[in-house]
C-alpha cells in the first residue's frame, strides 16, 4: 500500500504529468481511443487531469453555542490564482450550510441539487430535513458516481430537531459525523490552530475568532488558500454570516507593523 | 353471466370471484389424490396413482412424489405438465438458496417462493393459472418437520394432516377424526393408507396404484427422503389389512 | 493504519477495531465506529476504503434485516457470511465504466443457538474462512503473531480481553502509523454489544 498524499498537494498538476498525454502540442488535437493498449491507465490519467487537488482551506466545528463554519476564498488552477472572491460556504437553506473544497463546479452543482432535495423533503414531510438525512442524501449521490472523476470534499453543518450537527462528506463516498473537521490543502495548518484553541465552552465571538485565525494561518502557509476568511455561525435560528476579512489585513491586525526604532538620528554636521 | 368473466384470469366477476382459479381447483378435484401426515419423527406422503388403461406402462419410479432438495419433497395432485414446471422452479429456487447461503432452504420459504409464482399466474393477463395442488413436506433446523398444502390461487398453509385431489374433503374429515398429536411415523403410514383405501374409487388397494414416501432423520442427523418399493408396499398393505376389498363404498 | 481483529472464546466471539478515519496523512476523526451490529447476534468489523466500507456494510446489514422481516427467522452466522461473500464476489467481476469492486475486508462474528460462537474472515477478493482468530490491516502483522502465541481454545472473556489489550499495546508501540483508539465489541448468547473503548487520546 502507498500513502497517497495527493489530496494535500497545493498545486494541481497543470498539464504537466510525467508521461504526458499530449507530448506534442503542435500536433493536431487528438485523443487515444479506448482501443489503446492500456485503457485503464489512460482512463486513470484522464481522470487525474480532470480532478483538481483540493486547493482550499475550509473548517467547521461544533461548540456549545452551535456550529462555526469558516473558509478562505481563493480559487486556483495550478499555480494561477483564478479568483480571490469565491464563495466557498454554500447556503443550502436557512438552517444548513455546506462548504466547498475540490472541484468548484462539482461542489456547487451537488449542493444546489441537495438544496432542491431538502426543500422537496420539507414540502413532502412538513418538517425540515435533518442534517444526518441531508448529508446521507449527498453521500449516496456522490457514492453512486464513485470512480467517475467527481471531486468534492464538503462539510454539511446545520441545526435540526436534534440540535447542532456536522458531517464530513467526500466524493470517495466517505461520510463522517464529528465535532470538528477541516478540509482542503490548507487543512493541516488549520487543524493545528483549531485543535490547540478549541474548547466546547467558547463564546460565539471566541469561536469565530478561533475559526478566523485558523483560516488566516492556513492561508499564510498554504499557497492555494487566500483571499477572504469568511466565518458563519449556525444557531437555533439558522445561520448568520459573522465576518469576512481579507487575510492580508488580518495579517497586519495580528502582526502589526512595529515602527522600527531608529537607533541613531543622523544630524547634520555642524557647520564648521 | 359468468361468460364475461371466466375467459381471463385477471378479471373479478361481480360476485368477487375469479372463475379461472376456481376452474383450476375443479381440475384438481378429479386428479389422483394424495395425503400427507405429520408424525413426531417424520412426515409421510401417500399418493394414488390413476391407472387409466391396462396398456399404460406405469412408471417404475414415482410419478406423484418429487424430491426437491435433500430435505424437501412434495406430492402432486392436478395437471402433471403444469406440475413439472413448478417442480423445476422449486428445485432451482432451493439450489439458488444453497448457493447464496451454503445451507438448506427453510421449508416455508421454498413453499412461499413457489406460491408467489402460482399467484403471479392468477393476476397477469393472458396466462392460465397452474392446475396443481401440492403437499410439501420437509425438515429444517428452525421448525423441524413440516407439512404444507398449496392450491392454484397461490394460497398455502401448514397442516398436521392434509389431503389433496379427488375426494379430498372426505379424506380430510377422516383425518380430522383419526389424527392424534403423538403419532409415530409407522402409525402415520397406517393412517394414511387407511384413509386412502376408503376414499379411493377403486375397490382394492394394491401396490401398483400407490406411492409412499417418507421424510425422517437418520441417526447421523441427516434428513432422509425414502420412497417405499412396490414390494415393501405390498407387505405394508398386508400388515395393515387395508388391501381387502373395501367393505363400504367411498364417501 | 487500519487494524481489525477478532477471536472466538468460550461461549462468545469478539471483534476489536481501530477507530480512526484517515484521509492520506490526515486523521479526520478518532472515534469512528468500524464494527457494525448486524443483527441481535452478529457483529461485522470492516476495514477498507471509507466509502466502500460504509456503503457495503450498510447494504449487508439492510439485507440481513430484510431476510428477517420476510421470513420471520434470522440468518445463521454461516449463512450471513456466505451471503456477504457472494455479494463481494459478484461485485468483484462487475467492470462497467466507473464501477469498481468493493474494497472492504470483513470479520463477521456471531452467536447461534445450535453452533455457538463463530468467526468468519472475508477479504475484498471474496475469500471466506471460518477461523478461531483473524485480523486485517497493518495491525494484523502484530496482532496475528500475538494471537498465535497467546490464543488458546476456550478462553474466558477476561483472558480474551487481556489478549486483545496485548495486541493493542503491541500495535501502538510497534506500528509506525498506529491508530490511537480502539473499540471492542462482543457477541454471546445474550446478544451483540459494545464491550469497551481503549482510548489513548481524547476523541475528536
Amino acid at each position: 500500500m502507498k500513502l497517497d498524499a495527493s489530496g494535500l498537494q497545493t498545486f494541481a498538476p497543470h498539464r504537466a504529468d510525467p508521461d504526458n498525454l499530449y507530448p506534442d502540442l503542435s500536433a493536431p488535437p487528438s485523443f487515444d481511443l479506448p482501443g489503446c493498449p492500456d485503457f485503464d491507465g489512460f482512463q486513470k490519467k484522464a481522470i487525474q487531469m480532470v480532478k483538481p487537488a483540493k486547493g482550499t482551506t475550509t473548517l467547521a466545528f461544533i461548540f456549545n453555542e452551535g456550529v462555526i463554519v469558516a473558509a478562505d476564498s481563493r480559487a486556483s488552477m495550478g499555480g494561477y490564482i483564478s479568483s480571490q472572491t469565491v464563495k466557498k460556504i454554500i447556503e443550502i437553506n436557512p438552517y444548513m450550510i455546506g462548504t466547498m473544497a475540490g472541484g468548484a463546479a462539482d461542489c456547487q452543482f451537488w449542493h444546489r441539487n441537495l438544496g432542491i432535495k431538502c426543500r422537496l423533503h420539507e414540502l413532502a414531510n412538513k418538517r425540515r430535513i435533518s442534517v444526518t438525512g441531508a448529508s446521507k442524501l449527498l453521500a449516496n449521490i456522490l457514492y453512486s458516481y464513485r470512480g467517475m472523476g467527481l471531486s468534492v470534499g464538503t462539510m454539511i453543518a446545520g441545526w435540526d430537531e436534534t440540535g447542532p450537527a456536522l458531517y464530513y462528506v467526500d466524493s470517495e463516498g466517505g461520510r463522517l459525523k464529528g465535532k470538528r473537521f477541516s478540509v482542503g490543502s490548507g487543512s493541516p495548518y488549520a487543524y493545528g490552530v483549531l485543535d490547540s484553541g478549541y474548547r466546547s465552552d467558547l463564546s460565539i465571538e471566541e469561536a469565530a475568532e478561533l475559526a478566523r485565525r485558523a483560516i488566516y494561518h492556513a492561508t499564510f502557509r498554504d499557497g492555494a488558500s487566500g483571499g477572504v476568511a469568511s466565518v458563519y455561525h449556525v444557531g437555533p435560528n439558522g445561520w448568520k454570516k459573522l465576518s469576512g476579512d481579507d487575510v492580508g489585513e488580518l495579517h497586519y491586525k495580528y502582526y502589526p507593523v512595529v515602527p522600527a526604532i531608529v537607533e541613531h538620528e543622523m544630524a547634520d554636521a555642524p557647520p564648521a | 353471466m359468468s361468460r364475461r368473466y371466466d375467459s381471463r384470469t385477471t378479471i373479478f366477476s361481480p360476485e368477487g370471484r375469479l372463475y379461472q382459479v376456481e376452474y383450476a381447483m375443479e381440475a384438481i378435484g378429479n386428479a389422483g389424490s394424495a395425503i400427507g401426515i405429520l408424525a413426531t419423527d417424520g412426515v409421510v406422503l401417500v399418493g394414488e396413482k390413476k391407472v387409466t388403461s391396462k396398456l399404460l406402462q406405469t412408471s417404475k419410479s414415482t410419478e406423484k412424489m418429487y424430491k426437491i432438495d435433500d430435505h424437501l419433497a412434495c406430492a402432486v395432485a392436478g395437471i402433471m405438465s403444469d406440475a413439472n414446471i413448478l417442480i423445476n422452479t422449486a428445485r432451482v429456487q432451493a439450489q439458488r438458496y444453497t448457493f447464496a447461503y451454503q445451507e438448506p432452504m427453510p421449508v416455508e420459504q421454498l413453499v412461499q417462493s413457489l406460491c408467489d409464482t402460482k399467484q403471479g399466474y392468477t393476476q397477469f393477463g393472458g396466462l392460465r393459472p397452474f392446475g396443481v395442488s401440492f403437499l410439501f413436506s420437509g425438515w429444517d433446523s428452525n421448525f423441524g418437520f413440516q407439512l404444507y398444502m398449496s392450491d392454484p390461487s397461490g394460497n398455502y398453509s401448514g397442516w398436521k394432516a392434509a389431503a389433496i385431489g379427488a375426494n379430498n374433503q372426505a379424506a380430510q374429515s377422516m383425518l380430522k377424526q383419526d389424527y392424534t398429536e403423538d403419532l409415530g411415523r409407522e402409525e402415520a403410514v397406517n393412517l394414511a393408507l387407511k384413509v386412502l383405501s376408503k376414499t379411493m374409487d377403486s375397490t382394492s388397494l394394491t401396490s401398483d396404484k400407490l406411492e409412499l414416501a417418507e421424510i425422517f432423520l437418520l441417526p447421523s442427523g441427516k434428513v432422509k427422503y425414502q420412497v417405499c418399493s412396490p414390494e415393501g408396499l405390498t407387505k405394508l398393505l398386508l400388515k395393515s389389512g387395508v388391501n381387502q376389498p373395501a367393505a363400504e363404498p367411498s364417501a | 493504519m487500519e487494524c481489525v481483529f477478532g477471536l472466538v472464546g468460550d461461549g462468545f466471539a469478539l471483534i476489536a477495531a481501530d477507530s480512526s478515519a484517515v484521509n492520506s496523512i490526515l486523521v479526520h476523526k478518532s472515534n469512528e465506529d468500524k464494527i457494525m451490529v448486524l443483527d441481535s447476534h452478529k457483529l461485522l468489523g470492516a476495514s477498507g476504503e471509507a466509502g466502500d466500507r460504509a456503503q457495503f456494510t450498510e447494504y449487508i446489514q439492510k439485507n440481513v434485516h430484510l431476510y428477517q422481516f420476510r421470513n420471520g427467522i434470522p440468518l445463521t452466522t454461516a449463512a450471513a457470511a456466505n451471503f456477504t461473500r457472494g455479494e463481494l464476489a459478484t461485485a468483484l467481476r462487475k467492470f462497467c465504466f466507473g464501477q469498481s469492486p468493493y474494497f472492504v475486508n470483513i470479520l463477521l462474528a456471531g452467536y447461534d443457538k445450535e453452533v455457538g460462537p463463530s468467526l468468519y474472515y472475508i477479504d475484498y477478493i471474496a475469500t471466506l474462512h471460518k477461523l478461531d482468530k483473524g485480523a486485517f490491516g497493518y495491525g494484523s502483522y502484530f496482532s496475528l503473531s500475538m494471537m498465535d502465541r497467546h490464543y488458546r481454545n476456550g478462553m474466558s472473556l477476561e483472558q480474551a480481553i487481556d489478549l486483545v489489550d496485548k495486541c493493542i499495546i503491541e500495535i501502538r508501540s510497534r506500528l509506525v502509523v498506529a491508530p490511537p483508539n480502539f473499540v471492542i465489541k462482543i457477541v454471546d448468547q445474550n446478544g451483540a454489544r459494545e464491550y469497551a473503548w481503549r482510548e489513548s487520546i481524547p476523541s475528536v
